[in-house]
């Protein structure tokens, strides 16, 4: 009977561990937007870390995407990510560009060099990232 | 030289300052980019930020949530990605074309053939005539509060050279009203149909009565004491209307 009870606890343990229940786990992996932004024929960048504080963020990593700066950050909550849309497009100061929230994770992009002057670059970008 | 590099930090401190003090501008949807922007189409669909305003907002652009979403013809500007040929005026069903939670119809007031880059979804009350949608639902009060302030969006397509969509039909789908609009043709078409304007409670708008002149070869319609009224759906069209140089050729009653 004990080890009827112990085999029960091991296989909620690892069910927990296998939905997410790991606690330094990243929330959300960005392997497939990566393999998303590469399947659009956009040329991805390492992401490396970056600065959370302006993005109001736990934390964040950022790169290029097609000569266009993307930042993703993650948050505690999908409020929290919500709220931070203003922070991400205080960052795009005069640039064009986007920040936009999805589940617990904000991307913002950002075109400095005016690399995408139709848009295309970003909308495919964005297009990958709200799927 | 101490002064002279003070001055151009000063100077570079405050131009920084002034190109970060541009205002932003918020858009959901694609749109006309401003000419001093470079022109042509921005094909960002998500909701995004320029610096530069909206082209015509008055008319050309809806409030959608505090982003500003383009109603007309992306193709005037240019636009070549997919578009759906319309005649006439429409809704606008713009959170399903933006896919967000904000529900928000909108008006399209542009007379005859034209494009939007969104095709219609199932639930709008729309026939498929000649290769354009045609309108054939109620309008609601909303619409007919909008028309003095967005009616005028015809004038900034008139001076635009495109190929607009062209609609080759022997009538208009019964049920649609409204102005048909014809290339230089001796041909034109009278619809004298009010809008049916609904809000639970049907509301008719009194039709003025037209007057129709018929001359060789034109057809020259006013609008006053009556002559001759069309009171049917059978339009009278077996024109080409569409491509470059179109103009409004009749006025129906809305």
């Amino acid at each position: 009977m004990i080890r009827a009870w112990r085999v029960a606890a091991l296989a909620t343990a690892a069910l927990a561990a296998a939905c997410g229940g790991n606690e330094a786990k990243p929330a959300t992996s960005d392997d497939g937007l990566i393999a998303a932004w590469k399947a659009a024929k956009l040329e991805v960048s390492a992401l490396t870390t970056v600065e959370p504080k302006p993005y109001g963020a736990t934390a964040c990593r950022g790169g290029t995407v097609s000569s266009v700066d993307v930042v993703l950050c993650d948050y505690g909550s999908g409020e929290d990510a919500q709220a931070a849309e203003d922070l991400g497009l205080a960052v795009v100061g005069d640039a064009t560009g986007a920040a936009l929230a999805r589940g617990t994770r904000l991307l913002v992009v950002v075109d400095r060099r005016k690399a995408d002057p139709s848009g295309r670059t970003i909308d495919a970008i964005t297009a990958a990232f709200r799927k | 030289m101490r002064t002279y590099i003070a001055a151009l930090v000063a100077l570079a401190c405050w131009l920084g300052v002034a190109h970060a003090d541009k205002k932003q501008y918020r858009y959901v949807g694609i749109h006309p980019i401003a000419k001093a922007a470079g022109g042509g189409v921005c094909h960002i669909g998500a909701p995004h930020v320029h610096v530069y305003a909206p082209v015509d907002v008055k008319v050309q652009f809806r409030d959608h949530d505090g982003w500003n979403y383009f109603v007309g013809d992306p193709v005037a500007y240019g636009w070549d990605g997919p578009k759906t040929s319309y005649y006439g005026h429409h809704p606008v069903p713009v959170d399903v074309i933006v896919a967000d939670d904000h529900p928000d119809t909108e008006y399209c007031y542009l007379e005859g053939p034209h494009f939007h880059a969104w095709a219609p979804p199932a639930e709008l009350k729309l026939e498929l005539r000649a290769g354009a949608y045609w309108y054939v639902g109620d309008f609601p009060p909303a619409y007919a509060a909008g028309r003095a302030t967005y009616d005028p969006i015809d004038v900034v397509y008139q001076p635009l050279r495109y190929e607009r969509p062209t609609v080759v039909v022997d009538a208009a789908p019964p049920g649609w009203y409204g102005a048909i609009v014809v290339a230089p043709a001796p041909v034109v078409v009278v619809p004298a149909r009010p809008a049916r304007v609904s809000a639970g409670v049907e509301v008719r708008v009194p039709a003025p009565s037209l007057r129709v002149e018929i001359g060789v070869p034109s057809v020259q319609i006013g609008i006053g004491g009556g002559v001759i009224v069309h009171d049917h759906h059978d339009h009278h069209d077996r024109g080409r209307h569409g491509g470059k140089g179109w103009k409004k050729r009749g006025r129906g009653h809305r």
